[in-house]
Protein backbone atom coordinates (compact mmCIF):
# COMPACT_ATOMS: atom_id res chain seq x y z
CA UNK A 1 0.00 0.00 0.00
CA UNK A 2 1.52 3.41 -1.51
CA UNK A 3 0.63 7.13 0.02
CA UNK A 4 -0.67 9.65 -2.02
CA UNK A 5 0.77 12.51 -1.41
CA UNK A 6 -1.62 15.82 -1.52
CA UNK A 7 0.77 18.72 0.25
CA UNK A 8 3.21 19.93 2.68
CA UNK A 9 2.22 21.78 5.53
CA UNK A 10 2.82 23.51 9.04
CA UNK A 11 0.50 24.44 11.80
CA UNK A 12 -1.76 21.89 10.93
CA UNK A 13 -3.52 19.72 14.06
CA UNK A 14 -5.91 17.75 11.65
CA UNK A 15 -7.22 17.25 8.71
CA UNK A 16 -10.84 18.70 7.90
CA UNK A 17 -13.82 16.61 9.18
CA UNK A 18 -14.97 14.73 6.14
CA UNK A 19 -12.25 15.37 3.95
CA UNK A 20 -11.86 13.10 1.27
CA UNK A 21 -9.34 12.65 -1.40
CA UNK A 22 -8.58 10.51 -4.03
CA UNK A 23 -10.87 7.80 -4.64
CA UNK A 24 -13.00 9.10 -2.07
CA UNK A 25 -9.93 8.01 0.27
CA UNK A 26 -9.98 9.15 4.15
CA UNK A 27 -7.54 11.90 4.34
CA UNK A 28 -4.63 11.91 7.18
CA UNK A 29 -2.25 13.85 8.48
CA UNK A 30 1.14 12.55 9.13
CA UNK A 31 3.95 14.19 10.99
CA UNK A 32 7.24 13.78 10.42
CA UNK A 33 10.08 15.99 11.61
CA UNK A 34 8.59 19.26 11.62
CA UNK A 35 6.39 19.08 8.86
CA UNK A 36 2.82 17.46 8.44
CA UNK A 37 1.89 16.20 5.15
CA UNK A 38 -1.64 15.86 4.41
CA UNK A 39 -2.00 11.98 2.40
CA UNK A 40 -4.04 9.46 2.17
CA UNK A 41 -3.62 5.08 1.45
CA UNK A 42 -3.46 4.19 -2.05
CA UNK A 43 -3.87 0.99 -3.78
CA UNK A 44 -2.15 1.11 -6.88
CA UNK A 45 1.16 2.61 -8.57
CA UNK A 46 -0.16 4.97 -11.11
CA UNK A 47 -3.40 7.52 -10.29
CA UNK A 48 -5.42 8.15 -13.60
CA UNK A 49 -5.63 11.29 -14.76
CA UNK A 50 -9.18 12.34 -14.43
CA UNK A 51 -11.44 15.28 -13.39
CA UNK A 52 -12.45 13.90 -10.70
CA UNK A 53 -9.13 12.90 -9.24
CA UNK A 54 -7.50 16.37 -10.39
CA UNK A 55 -10.54 18.33 -8.80
CA UNK A 56 -9.60 15.76 -5.19
CA UNK A 57 -6.32 16.84 -5.10
CA UNK A 58 -6.89 20.48 -5.41
CA UNK A 59 -9.70 20.39 -3.10
CA UNK A 60 -7.76 18.63 0.09
CA UNK A 61 -4.91 21.14 -0.76
CA UNK A 62 -7.13 23.99 -0.82
CA UNK A 63 -8.77 22.67 2.46
CA UNK A 64 -5.64 23.71 4.57
CA UNK A 65 -5.71 27.43 3.08
CA UNK A 66 -7.81 28.83 5.44
CA UNK A 67 -5.51 28.02 8.31
CA UNK A 68 -1.96 27.90 6.44
CA UNK A 69 -0.16 28.18 2.97
CA UNK A 70 0.81 24.52 2.06
CA UNK A 71 3.11 23.79 -0.33
CA UNK A 72 1.18 21.15 -2.97
CA UNK A 73 2.78 18.08 -4.11
CA UNK A 74 2.71 17.69 -7.89
CA UNK A 75 -0.46 15.49 -8.77
CA UNK A 76 -0.37 11.91 -8.68
CA UNK A 77 2.63 11.58 -6.18
CA UNK A 78 2.33 8.03 -4.93
CA UNK A 79 5.61 7.19 -2.40
CA UNK A 80 5.54 4.99 0.80
CA UNK A 81 6.00 6.35 3.77
CA UNK A 82 9.76 5.66 4.25
CA UNK A 83 10.36 7.33 1.18
CA UNK A 84 8.89 10.47 2.73
CA UNK A 85 10.43 10.30 5.38
CA UNK A 86 13.87 10.22 3.72
CA UNK A 87 12.66 13.10 1.68
CA UNK A 88 11.69 15.71 4.47
CA UNK A 89 14.71 14.32 6.53
CA UNK A 90 17.50 15.19 2.99
CA UNK A 91 15.19 18.29 1.68
CA UNK A 92 14.64 19.62 5.38
CA UNK A 93 16.29 22.93 4.83
CA UNK A 94 15.22 23.41 1.17
CA UNK A 95 11.74 22.45 2.43
CA UNK A 96 11.80 24.92 5.04
CA UNK A 97 12.87 28.13 2.86
CA UNK A 98 10.17 26.86 -0.08
CA UNK A 99 7.46 27.34 3.50
CA UNK A 100 9.64 30.51 4.38
CA UNK A 101 8.61 31.88 0.80
CA UNK A 102 5.24 30.80 0.38
CA UNK A 103 4.06 31.49 4.46
CA UNK A 104 1.22 33.85 4.80
CA UNK A 105 0.95 34.48 0.99
CA UNK A 106 -1.56 32.93 -1.93
CA UNK A 107 -0.98 32.57 -5.72
CA UNK A 108 -2.54 35.06 -7.97
CA UNK A 109 -2.95 34.29 -11.54
CA UNK A 110 -3.59 36.33 -14.57
CA UNK A 111 -3.17 35.19 -18.18
CA UNK A 112 -3.54 37.23 -21.18
CA UNK A 113 -4.89 37.37 -25.04
CA UNK A 114 -3.36 39.63 -27.48
CA UNK A 115 -5.19 38.86 -30.41
CA UNK A 116 -3.39 40.35 -33.17
CA UNK A 117 -1.39 38.88 -36.15
CA UNK A 118 2.03 38.04 -35.58
CA UNK A 119 3.30 37.24 -39.13
CA UNK A 120 4.04 39.60 -41.94
CA UNK A 121 2.10 39.54 -45.00
CA UNK A 122 3.29 36.51 -47.35
CA UNK A 123 5.65 38.30 -50.00
CA UNK A 124 5.17 37.15 -53.42
CA UNK A 125 7.39 34.48 -53.88
CA UNK A 126 8.31 33.07 -58.16
CA UNK A 127 5.90 29.58 -58.85
CA UNK A 128 8.95 27.46 -60.24
CA UNK A 129 11.03 28.54 -57.10
CA UNK A 130 9.49 26.00 -54.65
CA UNK A 131 12.43 25.78 -52.14
CA UNK A 132 13.08 29.66 -52.10
CA UNK A 133 9.47 29.98 -51.56
CA UNK A 134 9.28 27.35 -48.73
CA UNK A 135 12.52 29.50 -46.91
CA UNK A 136 10.68 32.65 -47.25
CA UNK A 137 7.90 31.38 -45.73
CA UNK A 138 9.83 29.63 -43.04
CA UNK A 139 11.67 33.43 -42.50
CA UNK A 140 8.10 34.42 -42.21
CA UNK A 141 7.25 32.53 -39.79
CA UNK A 142 10.28 32.74 -37.20
CA UNK A 143 10.18 36.75 -37.39
CA UNK A 144 6.35 36.56 -36.03
CA UNK A 145 7.76 33.80 -33.17
CA UNK A 146 10.16 35.89 -32.46
CA UNK A 147 8.38 39.74 -32.40
CA UNK A 148 5.54 37.64 -30.23
CA UNK A 149 8.30 36.61 -27.95
CA UNK A 150 9.48 39.75 -27.54
CA UNK A 151 6.36 41.32 -26.78
CA UNK A 152 5.52 38.95 -24.21
CA UNK A 153 8.16 39.41 -22.28
CA UNK A 154 7.73 43.80 -22.68
CA UNK A 155 4.40 42.57 -21.72
CA UNK A 156 5.88 40.54 -18.45
CA UNK A 157 8.04 43.84 -17.67
CA UNK A 158 5.19 46.18 -18.08
CA UNK A 159 2.84 43.99 -15.76
CA UNK A 160 5.41 43.61 -12.86
CA UNK A 161 5.75 47.60 -13.23
CA UNK A 162 2.42 48.00 -12.63
CA UNK A 163 1.52 45.45 -9.56
CA UNK A 164 4.63 46.55 -7.91
CA UNK A 165 5.41 45.59 -4.40
CA UNK A 166 2.22 43.78 -4.18
CA UNK A 167 3.87 40.82 -5.46
CA UNK A 168 5.98 39.08 -3.43
CA UNK A 169 7.33 36.60 -6.28
CA UNK A 170 6.33 36.33 -9.38
CA UNK A 171 7.08 33.37 -12.64
CA UNK A 172 5.68 33.97 -15.63
CA UNK A 173 5.71 31.56 -18.42
CA UNK A 174 4.73 32.62 -22.87
CA UNK A 175 2.36 30.21 -24.02
CA UNK A 176 2.38 28.41 -27.02
CA UNK A 177 -1.03 29.10 -28.56
CA UNK A 178 -1.38 31.59 -31.05
CA UNK A 179 -3.53 34.05 -29.18
CA UNK A 180 -2.71 33.00 -25.39
CA UNK A 181 0.28 35.42 -24.84
CA UNK A 182 1.15 35.20 -21.19
CA UNK A 183 0.42 33.72 -18.04
CA UNK A 184 1.91 34.66 -15.09
CA UNK A 185 1.51 33.54 -11.41
CA UNK A 186 1.84 35.93 -8.61
CA UNK A 187 2.66 35.12 -5.09
CA UNK A 188 0.85 37.78 -3.09
CA UNK A 189 0.18 38.46 0.66
CA UNK A 190 -2.49 37.64 2.02
CA UNK A 191 -2.89 40.77 3.49
CA UNK A 192 -2.49 42.61 0.15
CA UNK A 193 -4.97 40.65 -2.05
CA UNK A 194 -7.18 43.49 -2.82
CA UNK A 195 -4.40 46.13 -3.22
CA UNK A 196 -3.20 43.56 -5.66
CA UNK A 197 -6.66 43.31 -7.83
CA UNK A 198 -7.29 47.45 -7.24
CA UNK A 199 -3.80 47.49 -9.19
CA UNK A 200 -4.40 45.06 -11.70
CA UNK A 201 -7.39 46.56 -12.96
CA UNK A 202 -5.91 49.91 -13.08
CA UNK A 203 -3.53 47.71 -15.33
CA UNK A 204 -5.83 46.34 -17.70
CA UNK A 205 -7.53 49.88 -18.11
CA UNK A 206 -4.09 50.90 -19.34
CA UNK A 207 -4.15 48.37 -21.82
CA UNK A 208 -7.49 47.84 -23.61
CA UNK A 209 -5.86 46.19 -26.45
CA UNK A 210 -5.17 42.52 -24.32
CA UNK A 211 -7.76 40.83 -22.65
CA UNK A 212 -7.28 39.53 -18.87
CA UNK A 213 -8.61 36.45 -16.77
CA UNK A 214 -7.58 36.98 -13.58
CA UNK A 215 -8.32 34.36 -11.05
CA UNK A 216 -7.09 33.49 -7.21
CA UNK A 217 -6.95 33.26 -4.71
CA UNK A 218 -5.05 29.54 -4.91
CA UNK A 219 -2.57 27.79 -3.19
CA UNK A 220 0.85 28.03 -4.27
CA UNK A 221 1.10 25.45 -7.08
CA UNK A 222 3.38 27.38 -9.06
CA UNK A 223 6.28 28.42 -6.47
CA UNK A 224 6.11 24.83 -4.44
CA UNK A 225 8.18 22.91 -7.16
CA UNK A 226 8.24 19.93 -4.49
CA UNK A 227 7.85 17.30 -7.10
CA UNK A 228 12.04 16.70 -6.16
CA UNK A 229 12.91 12.97 -7.02
CA UNK A 230 11.90 10.88 -4.36
CA UNK A 231 14.53 8.22 -3.52
CA UNK A 232 13.96 5.42 -0.26
CA UNK B 1 3.33 28.47 11.17
CA UNK B 2 -0.38 28.91 11.72
CA UNK B 3 -2.06 32.04 11.24
CA UNK B 4 -2.70 34.53 13.81
CA UNK B 5 -6.78 35.68 13.95
CA UNK B 6 -5.46 38.73 12.31
CA UNK B 7 -4.15 37.07 9.20
CA UNK B 8 -6.56 37.76 5.99
CA UNK B 9 -8.25 34.36 5.44
CA UNK B 10 -8.27 33.61 1.61
CA UNK B 11 -11.98 34.64 0.10
CA UNK B 12 -13.35 31.36 -2.19
CA UNK B 13 -10.94 31.52 -5.71
CA UNK B 14 -12.49 34.30 -8.13
CA UNK B 15 -12.24 34.37 -12.08
CA UNK B 16 -12.48 37.29 -13.79
CA UNK B 17 -12.75 38.09 -16.98
CA UNK B 18 -14.76 39.97 -20.08
CA UNK B 19 -13.72 37.41 -22.54
CA UNK B 20 -15.01 34.09 -21.37
CA UNK B 21 -15.78 32.53 -24.23
CA UNK B 22 -12.04 33.26 -25.87
CA UNK B 23 -10.43 31.89 -23.13
CA UNK B 24 -12.20 29.07 -22.58
CA UNK B 25 -11.29 28.37 -26.20
CA UNK B 26 -7.80 28.89 -25.54
CA UNK B 27 -7.12 26.97 -22.72
CA UNK B 28 -9.15 24.15 -23.99
CA UNK B 29 -5.89 24.13 -26.68
CA UNK B 30 -3.65 24.22 -23.79
CA UNK B 31 -5.24 21.15 -21.98
CA UNK B 32 -5.61 19.31 -25.45
CA UNK B 33 -1.61 19.31 -25.62
CA UNK B 34 -0.31 18.65 -22.26
CA UNK B 35 1.30 15.29 -21.97
CA UNK B 36 -1.08 12.43 -20.81
CA UNK B 37 0.82 9.90 -19.01
CA UNK B 38 2.65 7.12 -20.84
CA UNK B 39 1.47 3.33 -19.69
CA UNK B 40 4.32 0.88 -20.45
CA UNK B 41 2.45 -1.52 -22.38
CA UNK B 42 3.15 -3.62 -25.28
CA UNK B 43 0.94 -1.51 -27.60
CA UNK B 44 1.96 2.14 -26.15
CA UNK B 45 5.80 1.39 -25.99
CA UNK B 46 6.80 1.35 -29.42
CA UNK B 47 4.80 5.01 -29.87
CA UNK B 48 6.28 6.27 -26.71
CA UNK B 49 9.94 5.20 -28.54
CA UNK B 50 8.88 6.73 -31.36
CA UNK B 51 7.45 9.98 -30.08
CA UNK B 52 10.86 10.16 -28.06
CA UNK B 53 12.92 9.89 -31.47
CA UNK B 54 10.83 11.94 -34.08
CA UNK B 55 10.56 14.56 -30.99
CA UNK B 56 14.85 15.03 -31.36
CA UNK B 57 14.34 14.80 -35.45
CA UNK B 58 11.74 17.63 -34.98
CA UNK B 59 14.29 19.62 -33.07
CA UNK B 60 17.39 19.14 -35.22
CA UNK B 61 14.95 20.07 -38.13
CA UNK B 62 13.74 23.24 -36.79
CA UNK B 63 17.60 23.65 -35.76
CA UNK B 64 18.64 23.47 -39.43
CA UNK B 65 15.45 25.75 -40.73
CA UNK B 66 16.52 28.40 -38.37
CA UNK B 67 20.53 28.10 -39.69
CA UNK B 68 19.15 27.95 -43.30
CA UNK B 69 17.21 31.52 -42.65
CA UNK B 70 20.08 33.04 -41.34
CA UNK B 71 22.80 32.05 -43.92
CA UNK B 72 19.99 33.50 -46.76
CA UNK B 73 19.34 37.15 -44.78
CA UNK B 74 23.41 36.98 -44.69
CA UNK B 75 23.83 36.91 -48.54
CA UNK B 76 26.24 34.26 -47.92
CA UNK B 77 24.24 31.47 -50.60
CA UNK B 78 23.65 31.65 -54.10
CA UNK B 79 20.14 31.83 -55.56
CA UNK B 80 20.56 28.62 -56.92
CA UNK B 81 21.84 27.81 -53.49
CA UNK B 82 18.92 28.94 -51.38
CA UNK B 83 16.93 26.50 -54.18
CA UNK B 84 18.61 23.99 -53.36
CA UNK B 85 18.48 23.75 -49.74
CA UNK B 86 14.70 25.35 -49.44
CA UNK B 87 13.88 21.70 -51.02
CA UNK B 88 15.94 19.65 -48.95
CA UNK B 89 13.91 21.12 -45.73
CA UNK B 90 10.71 20.56 -47.43
CA UNK B 91 11.48 17.09 -48.30
CA UNK B 92 12.46 16.55 -44.35
CA UNK B 93 9.09 18.36 -43.28
CA UNK B 94 7.51 15.85 -45.30
CA UNK B 95 9.00 13.13 -44.64
CA UNK B 96 8.70 14.00 -40.75
CA UNK B 97 4.88 14.52 -41.86
CA UNK B 98 4.23 11.04 -43.18
CA UNK B 99 5.85 9.90 -39.77
CA UNK B 100 3.71 11.26 -37.51
CA UNK B 101 0.95 10.49 -39.60
CA UNK B 102 2.09 6.77 -39.33
CA UNK B 103 2.27 6.97 -35.19
CA UNK B 104 -0.39 8.85 -35.16
CA UNK B 105 1.33 11.80 -33.65
CA UNK B 106 0.14 15.69 -33.51
CA UNK B 107 2.64 18.38 -33.92
CA UNK B 108 2.30 19.40 -30.56
CA UNK B 109 3.32 15.46 -29.00
CA UNK B 110 6.61 16.27 -30.29
CA UNK B 111 7.75 18.17 -28.06
CA UNK B 112 8.88 18.24 -24.08
CA UNK B 113 8.93 20.04 -21.30
CA UNK B 114 11.77 20.17 -19.66
CA UNK B 115 10.61 21.91 -16.43
CA UNK B 116 12.27 25.34 -15.48
CA UNK B 117 14.08 25.57 -18.95
CA UNK B 118 11.17 25.39 -20.88
CA UNK B 119 9.90 23.77 -23.81
CA UNK B 120 11.71 22.08 -26.22
CA UNK B 121 10.16 23.22 -29.43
Amino acid sequence: MKLYAYCLTEGIDSPAESLTGINGSTVRLLNLNDFSLLVSDFAGDTVPVSRDNALAHAAVVRSVLDQTTPLPFRFGTLVTQQQLENYVTTRRDALQAKLELVRGCVEMSVKIIWDRPWTEEPPVTEPDKPGTAFLVEKRRELLGSETRAEEAKKIARWLTERLGEAVREKEFRANSTDKLLLTAAHLVERSRVEEYRSLLKNARLERPELHFLASGPWPPYSFANIDLEFKS
Amino acid sequence: MELSPETPRPAEPEIETSHVEEFVEQLRCVTDSLPSRINIDAQSVEQGLAKLVLTLIEFIRRLLEKQAVRRMEGGDLSPEQIEELGLALMKLEAKLHELKTQFGLTDEDLNLDLGPIGRLI
